[in-house]
């Protein structure tokens, strides 16, 4: 993933926000912000990982009661 | 305070009343407690009435249990029949209180120990410094200007303080492993699975551990044998036997492959961080290296899939009542409810694919040595700590070292270093899934060897 630059990233909260229907209060936008950067820089480390199509996901949902 | 095994001997033997030694625990927290803010909740009558009958049974004949006596308390994510459950959080504080107790503070009621109170953390366990603007820091018994560590911090500084021998905590990134380093004591952090979480307060679901601290490996061995074992109430809780770790203790570590964690794990380090690893593995003459692949990536996602589970579970209350929640976290978790779905099935693969080449390396080791946090306990209020010539945020960072093991789910006993430093620091001791006898067996011997200590008071 390419670093992503602060306006799209401000762009992104504000839609997702609304799609949520997530207020968010304006002395809590900057916060909000720099969080979501804090996380989307994380996330550039790990979702280009070159993982094969059987890679599962860790969660394993089993049905039924316990055996 | 003596260990949960000496009061139990004498409760058991009748050398000493429970109805004594609470009165005496109960005076302690009375007088001490206001200096660390380690309690939210004190439940003296209850905790009165159930040492009398503890007493009432010894008098009897009747078998008063292993834990007999033993005062302990417990964070307040779990649930205490009677008390609301805050979680550290004011968005709770007007529900009702819990209809029962957890499954695991029941089965240490059961098993004769007997229950003080409930202990301080970060609002929602979101937080490594249990800096709670609602309910107060808690603070460092070794140094009240410092974090006691979170986000079970009560936890921590309770035993560390000399309260109570025993606490339990809960640990989703690391929040009972680095409270146990920052103040000196140990804490076991099992398998994913091994201990219900029912009755407790949710914060990650498929990453969310609960378990004990204590003063020493003996009463994490006898606390975890109460507690670990199959839990209908809770869906993540194996069904398999879990088998008693006190004969173990004894075994002894010949045999055992134990290796240090090298490469991700070896800087940023304080010295004093740096020594008690050093010390750990000098006692052990430990030579083999073993790297973690992309444990770097693993806390990414651990980081991420943190933030939005925590903000999908509190997307509801944040859309109506943001204002009241912990300012700390409060952005965070606003943050995380937004995070793209894509990203989420990303880290889900990548952490299948981590486990299964962490769990290869088990092949070569049975037990990995990692240092526990990067530093020793930092300044209440500190944002930004400088450590081998890196300045970087405190909060998030007190729990590098532990994420990555905590988001396979690998059991991991914290160990106190005695390494002669002003401030405590513990390591971790790192297994295969389900063997937290060989986390504890480690323990045991550097415990024998005088390398760990828990310091108290």
């Amino acid at each position: 993933m390419d670093k992503f630059d602060d306006l799209s990233l401000a762009a992104y909260v504000d839609a997702a926000a609304y799609l949520l229907q997530l207020p968010i209060a304006a002395g809590h936008l900057p916060g909000v912000r720099e969080n979501f950067a804090r996380i989307a820089a994380l996330a550039a480390l790990f979702v280009d990982a070159p993982l094969e199509l059987h890679d599962e996901p860790a969660p394993v949902f089993r049905p039924g009661p316990p055996a | 305070m003596k260990s949960a095994r000496s009061i139990a001997a004498e409760v058991r033997s009748g050398r000493r009343s429970a109805r004594s030694i609470i009165a005496q625990t109960l005076a302690d927290i009375h007088q001490n407690n206001p200096a660390i803010n380690a309690f939210t909740a004190r439940l003296d009558d209850q905790a009165e009435r159930d040492a009398a009958a503890i007493d009432a049974a010894v008098d009897s004949g009747r078998d008063p249990g292993p834990l007999a006596g033993v005062p302990f308390a417990v964070k307040n994510l779990f649930d205490i029949a009677g008390v609301t459950t805050l979680a550290g959080a004011r968005i709770y504080a007007d529900c009702p209180p819990a209809a029962q107790d957890a499954t695991v503070v029941r089965r240490l009621k059961e098993h004769g120990a007997v229950l003080v109170g409930a202990l301080n953390m970060d609002a929602y366990a979101y937080g490594f410094t249990t800096e709670n603007t609602h309910y107060g820091a808690t603070r460092n018994p070794h140094d009240l200007a410092r974090s006691a560590g979170g986000s079970s911090g009560g936890s921590g500084a309770a035993v560390a303080a000399g309260l109570v021998p025993l606490t339990l905590g809960s640990d989703t990134n690391g929040s009972i492993r680095v409270p146990a380093s920052l103040c000196g004591i140990f804490g076991l952090k099992a398998t994913f699975g091994r201990v219900s979480r029912a009755g407790s307060v949710p914060f990650v679901p498929d990453l969310d551990h609960v378990g004990p601290l204590a003063t020493c490996t003996d009463d994490l061995a006898l606390a975890y044998d109460a507690i670990a074992g199959p839990d209908a109430r809770d869906p993540t809780c194996s069904t398999r036997s879990a088998p008693p770790l006190t004969p173990e203790l004894a075994a002894g570590t010949a045999g055992l492959r134990i290796a240090v964690a090298a490469g991700y794990f070896e800087r940023p380090l304080a010295p004093v961080a740096r020594a008690a690893v050093g010390d750990a593995v000098s006692a052990r003459d430990i030579r083999r290296r073993i790297e973690l692949p992309h444990a770097d990536h693993a806390r990414a996602a651990a980081f991420m899939l943190t933030a939005i589970a925590a903000g999908s579970l509190y997307l509801p209350a944040l859309r109506t009542r943001a204002g009241d929640f912990e300012p700390l976290s409060r952005d965070r978790l606003l943050a995380g409810a937004l995070i793209p779905a894509a990203w989420v099935h990303a880290a889900q693969r990548f952490r299948r694919w981590y486990h299964d080449r962490v769990l290869a390396l088990f092949d070569l080791v049975d037990a990995i040595i990692a240092p526990a946090t990067p530093c020793s306990a930092p300044a209440l209020g500190a944002e930004t700590m400088s450590i081998d010539g890196a300045t970087m945020a405190v909060r998030p960072n007190l729990g590098m070292f532990t994420q990555p093991i905590s988001f396979i789910g690998l059991p991991v006993a914290a160990v106190p270093i005695e390494c002669g430093s002003a401030l405590p620091i513990g390591i971790q001791i790192i297994a295969a899934p389900w063997r937290e006898d060989i986390c504890l067996r480690v323990a045991a011997e550097l415990e024998r060897r005088g390398i760990a200590r828990a310091r108290i008071g």
